[in-house]
C-alpha cells in the first residue's frame, strides 16, 4: 500500500479516536497508531485543512496552545465523523486471515471463541467479502493433549514436567519447566519455558514435546535477559560449526533453504557443481544433513565432518551384510 | 478526505456541480481537470472500502444523479464483542510482524477501540502465532490476490533461468514460514505454484481488480497439498538403537523392544525415496528391515556415501528427485 492511503485511512480513523480522548498526549496516541509523534503532528495540520465546508466551525481545528505548549490534543468541529468508520477490505483481511491462523493454532476448547470474535468481525469489514480467505497459513499440527496440558500450565501458573526430544542431538531427556507463554512461528508451535536443567530460558517445539504434565509446584519468576523470538532460533556465530560441501544439482535446495553460502560454482561432467559453505548447530546436525543427500553432497572440509559420514555409512551398512 | 465528509455530512443527494462549489480544489479546477480528479477520488474512496451512493433526491423528476455515503453503509457498526472475543482480537491484531499489514492491523484495532471495544489480551493463554512477510515481493502479490488482478512477475527456480511468468492469482499459502502463491498460470494455461522469495523483479498488476472468476471446481485444496508431505500410505519396519532416533520414534505406531540394544519398530511413511533418506541420515542406528524397496534405497544411499570426494559422479543418483518444492 502506498504512504498516501495509510496516512489518508490513519487521519480517517484519527479523527474519531481523538473526539474521544479528548486532551490526550501526542505520544500516546502516537503509540497506539504505532507511529513515532512527528507522524501524528503532520496528521494534524492535514486535517486542519480538512472539514465540511471552507468557513469557521467546517474545518476540523485544534486547540494550538494546548497542543504546542503541553503536546495534548483537544479536537473541534469534527462532528461529521464521530464514529469510525468499517474496516477497510484489507484492514479486516489481515484481521480475519490473523483470526483464521489463531484459530489454527489454537486448542479445541478456544474454538468457539475465535469462531465468534470472526463471525462478528465480518460483519465490520466494507467491501468485498472473502478477500481473506484467498489467504492461508499452514500451522503444523500438534497433540490436542499435549497443547491442553501446557496451556493449563500457563493458566494454573504451575511448573510442567515435559519429556523432549532434540531432533539434531537425537537424545530425550525429562525437564522440569516454568512455563511463560506459547507461541506459533514458520508454522510451528513452541513452548516458551525457563528450564530448571538448564538454568535458562529456552524455546521448546511442541511437536517434540513427547510427555506433558501438569506439577504441583508453583511456577516461579526467574531473572533472565529478554530475547527476542527469533534469537531462540538458529543464529550464526564466529563458534557455529560449518563445514564445506560439494552439492550436485539435485542437492541444490540446500543453498535456499539452509542458507548456505554459495563459494564456486563449476562444470564437471556435464552438471552444474556449487561448493558452498553450511552452518549447522553440531558436527551430528551435519552428518546427517550430508548422509541424507549421499550421492549428491559430499564434505569437502573439515576432514573430521567426513570421516564421521564415512564411519557411520560404513558401520550402518555392516548391519545390512550377511543378512 | 474533502469529499468524504462533504459526502458524509449530506443526507440529500448532491449534484456533481454542488460537489463542485463546496471544495476549493475542485472549484479552482478546469471543467475537465475537476471531472478527472473526481473521478480519481471516486476510485480511491471506493479503494478505501467506502460506498458511494449515487441517486436521485426525487424520484418523480429525472433530475441530474447526485452522490452520498450512506452513514449506516459507512459507520462500524456495534460489534457488541465478548471481553474474551475483544481479547483475542487483540491477540490477532499483533498477529503480523513488519509489513503493512502489520499497520492496517493497528489501525484496525484503534478503530475498534474507538468504537467501545475494550481490548485486553493480557491473561488470555492461548498460542500466540506470528507472521512474517520478508518477500519483498509479499505485498504486491497480497493486493493483486485479494482483489483479482492478473500479475506478471520474473521467477527464477534455482538451476533455471529466470522466466517472464503471467498469472491470475487464487490463492497465497504460508508453509513452515515461506509464501507460496497459486493460481492460473497464463503460460502453460495450467494451475501452477510459485514461491514467493523466486520472483526476482516487481509483481507488476496486469488489469483491473475482479479481471478474473476463481472457477467453482478450483481444486485449491489439492494445490495446497502438493506443497506439503503427502499423508502416509504404507508402513515399515524398523530397527532403532534404544534412545536413538528420536524423530521415528514419535511417528511410530508400535515400539517392542528386542532385547539387544534395538526396538522393533513400525513407522507409517508415504515418499520411499525421502524415508531412506531419513533412515540413512540415523547411520548406524537405525535399521531399515523392510519393505524390500525401502531397505535397498538405505543401502544404496549408505554406499553412495563411502564413495570418496571426485569419483563416482555417474550412475544412478539415489537423491534424484530429494525434496524439491513447488514448480
Amino acid at each position: 500500500m502506498n504512504r498516501t492511503r495509510a496516512q489518508v485511512l490513519r487521519m480517517l480513523a484519527l479523527v474519531p479516536y481523538l473526539q474521544d480522548h479528548d486532551g490526550i498526549p501526542v505520544d500516546r496516541v502516537a503509540q497506539e497508531f504505532g507511529v513515532r509523534p512527528k507522524q501524528i503532528e503532520e496528521d494534524l495540520r492535514l486535517l486542519m485543512f480538512t472539514g465540511v465546508g471552507e468557513f469557521p466551525g467546517e474545518l476540523i481545528d485544534f486547540d494550538l496552545t494546548a497542543l504546542e505548549d503541553d503536546g495534548i490534543i483537544s479536537i473541534r468541529d469534527a462532528e461529521v465523523l464521530s464514529r469510525p468508520l468499517r474496516l477497510t477490505t484489507n484492514e479486516g483481511a489481515a484481521l480475519i486471515v490473523a483470526l483464521r491462523t489463531l484459530r489454527a493454532a489454537a486448542g479445541e476448547t478456544q474454538l468457539p471463541v475465535i469462531d465468534a470474535a470472526l463471525a462478528k468481525l465480518e460483519t465490520a469489514v466494507n467491501g468485498a467479502p472473502g478477500a481473506g480467505a484467498a489467504v492461508d497459513v499452514h500451522v503444523g499440527q500438534v497433540d490436542s493433549g499435549t497443547l491442553r496440558t501446557l496451556t493449563q500450565g500457563l493458566e494454573s501458573g504451575r511448573r510442567l514436567e515435559i519429556e523432549y526430544a532434540t531432533a539434531s542431538r537425537d537424545d530425550h531427556t525429562t525437564r522440569q519447566v516454568d512455563p511463560r507463554r506459547l507461541f506459533v512461528e514458520q508454522g510451528q508451535h513452541y513452548l516458551e519455558a525457563w528450564c530448571l536443567l538448564a538454568e535458562d530460558l529456552r524455546f521448546f517445539r511442541v511437536d517434540r514435546i513427547t510427555a506433558a504434565r501438569v506439577t504441583d509446584h508453583w511456577a516461579e519468576q526467574h531473572e533472565s535477559t529478554p530475547r527476542s523470538v527469533s534469537d531462540g532460533f538458529f543464529t550464526v556465530g564466529p563458534e557455529t560449526p560449518s563445514a564445506v560441501l560439494e552439492l550436485r544439482p539435485h542437492a541444490h535446495w540446500i543453498v535456499e533453504y539452509y542458507e548456505a553460502e554459495v563459494l564456486e560454482t563449476f562444470e564437471r561432467d556435464d552438471e552444474q557443481v556449487l561448493r558452498v559453505q553450511v552452518h549447522g548447530s553440531d558436527e551430528s546436525w551435519l552428518r546427517r544433513l550430508v548422509l541424507r543427500n549421499a550421492g549428491a553432497a559430499r564434505v569437502v572440509e573439515p576432514a573430521s565432518l567426513a570421516q564421521a559420514v564415512r564411519d557411520a555409512a560404513a558401520s550402518g551398512l555392516a548391519a545390512y551384510s550377511g543378512q | 478526505m474533502n469529499l468524504i465528509f462533504t459526502l458524509l455530512s449530506t443526507r440529500q443527494f448532491l449534484s456533481k456541480e454542488q460537489i463542485r462549489q463546496s471544495i476549493a480544489d475542485y472549484r479552482d479546477s478546469t471543467q475537465a481537470a475537476f471531472e478527472r480528479k473526481f473521478e480519481r477520488d471516486k476510485e480511491e474512496l471506493r479503494e478505501l472500502g467506502i460506498t458511494v451512493e449515487m441517486g436521485s433526491n426525487d424520484k418523480f423528476f429525472e433530475d441530474e444523479p447526485g452522490y452520498r455515503i450512506p452513514r449506516d453503509q459507512a459507520e462500524l457498526p456495534e460489534l457488541d464483542l465478548t471481553r474474551e472475543e475483544a481479547a483475542v482480537v487483540g491477540l490477532a491484531a499483533q498477529v503480523w510482524e513488519h509489513s503493512s499489514l502489520a499497520g492496517e492491523s493497528t489501525t484496525a484495532l484503534v478503530k475498534l477501540k474507538t468504537a467501545g471495544v475494550q481490548v485486553d489480551p493480557e491473561g488470555l493463554r492461548m498460542a500466540e502465532p506470528r507472521i512474517a512477510t520478508t518477500e519483498p515481493a509479499f505485498e504486491s502479490m497480497w493486493e493483486a490476490t485479494t482483489r483479482r488482478v492478473p500479475v506478471t512477475f520474473t521467477y527464477e527456480a534455482p538451476g533455471r533461468d529466470a522466466m517472464l511468468r503471467h498469472l491470475q492469482p487464487w490463492r497465497m499459502i504460508s508453509w513452515r514460514g515461506r509464501w507460496y502463491v497459486g493460481g492460473h498460470d497464463l503460460d502453460r494455461g495450467a494451475t501452477r505454484v510459485f514461491r514467493l522469495s523466486r520472483i526476482t523483479d516487481d509483481v507488476v498488476h496486469d488489469g483491473r481488480p475482479g479481471s478474473y472468476e476463481i472457477p467453482a471446481d478450483a481444486d485449491v485444496a489439492s494445490l495446497a497439498r502438493s506443497l506439503f508431505p503427502a499423508e502416509p500410505d504404507r508402513s515399515a519396519v524398523l530397527l532403532l538403537r534404544t534412545g536413538r532416533a528420536q524423530s521415528l520414534r514419535r511417528t511410530a505406531t508400535t515400539v517392542v523392544p528386542e532385547g539387544d540394544g534395538f526396538d522393533r519398530v513400525e513407522v507409517p511413511y508415504s515418499s520411499t525415496r525421502d524415508f531412506a533418506s531419513e533412515i540413512a541420515s540415523y547411520g548406524p542406528d537405525v535399521v531399515a528391515v523392510e519393505p524390500a524397496e525401502l531397505r535397498d534405497l538405505v543401502v544404496q544411499r549408505l554406499e553412495a556415501a563411502l564413495v570418496p570426494l571426485h569419483r563416482g559422479t555417474t550412475g544412478q543418483d539415489p537423491a534424484a528427485t530429494a525434496e524439491g518444492a513447488a514448480s
